[in-house]
């Protein structure tokens, strides 16, 4: 199961996959990835700088949408205060 | 006769109006303890059961820096300036904000997140304080 968490005034917008369902061919779940990848590019157009956090791991900064990923945390644009 | 009439539909109007307006306070108030909600639990599923308890105990988080074993990031519970230590001591602070307002719990997870994963935008975004 896979987790993309837009961080933002609601607390965080969060949209989840499976991706082994998607990988069998599943509609929905091809849907829902479909539908991460797409509030990635936007929010990363929007200057959202993306993060992937998996338990264990190092945190890593993300380019691009992995599917893979179990969590992907989207930190909306900052700037010196 | 008609007088009365017309104060008691003034006083309908802003009695709906007092209504209303409660309404969205009461609404607003919903959705930001909702927020808080959902930002805590983010919080907690990124930090470890010590570093929690050091946020909730002394109000502050020491993130250590990963480029110098020397330099910790001291970043507060409630949105603020974050510390730079050295050796002990409060070299610098740093100011970094989302051009979105964000609940408190969240700033703490921006922080920790730019910091572990990049640091030296991190520190090339934040304004900086020097201490004198």
């Amino acid at each position: 199961m896979g987790m993309l968490r837009v961080i933002s005034k609601r607390g965080d917008d969060r949209v989840n996959w499976n991706e082994q369902d998607a990988l069998a061919g599943d509609a929905e779940a091809n849907a829902a990835i479909r539908e991460a990848e797409r509030i990635f590019a936007h929010e990363r157009a929007r200057g959202a700088t993306a993060f992937r956090v998996e338990a264990g791991k190092p945190v890593e900064r993300l380019e691009q949408f992995d599917p893979q990923a179990e969590q992907i945390i989207l930190v909306p644009r900052v700037v010196g205060g | 006769m008609l007088a009365y009439f017309l104060l008691g539909i003034i006083g309908i109007i802003a009695a709906l109006c007092l209504g209303l307006l409660g309404w969205l306070v009461y609404d607003r108030y919903l959705k930001w303890l909702e927020a808080n909600r959902r930002a805590n639990e983010l919080l907690r599923s990124v930090l470890t059961r010590e570093q929690y308890r050091q946020l909730i105990k002394r109000g502050y988080l020491d993130i250590p820096s990963p480029r110098d074993p020397e330099c910790i990031y001291r970043v507060p519970q409630a949105q603020g300036l974050v510390g730079v230590i050295e050796r002990g001591r409060r070299k610098m602070s740093l100011c970094l904000q989302p051009l979105e307002l964000v609940p408190d719990a969240d700033m703490v997870v921006m922080h920790k997140l730019m910091i572990e994963a990049d640091e030296e935008t991190y520190l090339q975004t934040a304004n900086k304080l020097t201490l004198i």
